[in-house]
């Protein structure tokens, strides 16, 4: 099964855990099955539409699925998904 | 980190801090990794991480059984606050040191958490041994 890592913002809502296995062949379907398990995520990793927020990326191994086939892209059961969190800011 | 804000004067710094946390919630940071401020435009009062820089330092955090504890960034020629772009641009739970840099020196420097709705954030006290 594909292992996801959770980043420490986030484990309080996926029951504490840095590390949960869920299944799927693509991206979107092992996600699926991550907030399945873990509703409180969901509002963490999607917008109301139902889309990614733009302030989480997601990594398929070592690849961006940005510049992959984005949730689409196709996840083997020896895959690590990482989900990284975007920040940014400035002094004004 | 100190070195890292001074050489982007007058530019935002940003990186990474990785550390430990103690049984009683105290944050020891280790290691500051420099990171390139991926902010396109005018990066004097911006700063963006790449989230492959992050996606890196994670990676190394779990294989020296450490975590990722927050970010640094700079602000030149102004004071360490947490601006509201700061803050609608973190996330809770991370640790985030601002450092003051002045005429490109450092200047002072504080830390801030996020509550959990990023409505406001507090300053916080860090462990930075070697920064
Ligand atoms: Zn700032």
């Amino acid at each position: 099964m594909p292992t996801v890592l959770i980043p420490a913002p986030l484990r309080p809502h996926a029951g504490g855990n840095a590390s949960i296995d869920a299944s799927g062949v693509t991206v979107a379907e092992v996600l699926a099955a991550l907030t399945s398990t873990h509703p409180a995520l969901k509002q963490h990793l999607f917008n109301d539409e139902g889309k990614l927020r733009s302030f989480v990326n997601i990594y398929l191994n070592d690849e961006d699925i940005r510049y992959l086939n984005k949730q689409d892209t196709a996840v083997a059961a020896s895959d690590t998904l990482t989900i990284v969190p975007s920040i940014a800011g400035g002094a004004q | 980190m100190l070195r890292h804000a001074s050489a982007c004067y007058p530019r935002e710094c940003c990186g990474i801090l990785l550390g430990a946390i103690a049984e009683d919630d105290t944050r020891t940071v280790t290691t500051a990794v420099p990171c390139a401020n991926a902010y396109q435009g005018d990066q004097s009062d911006r700063f963006e991480l790449d989230p492959k820089d992050q996606f890196e330092a994670q990676r190394l955090a779990r294989t020296q059984n450490l975590e990722v504890l927050g970010f640094f960034h700079s602000h030149p020629d102004c004071d360490a606050y947490f601006s509201a772009t700061d803050l609608a641009n973190s996330w809770p739970w991370y640790s985030n040191i601002v450092i003051s840099v002045r005429q490109g020196a450092y200047d002072h420097a504080r830390a801030f958490r996020a509550n959990e709705t990023q409505s406001e954030s507090h300053p916080e006290e860090l462990q930075c041994p070697q920064s």
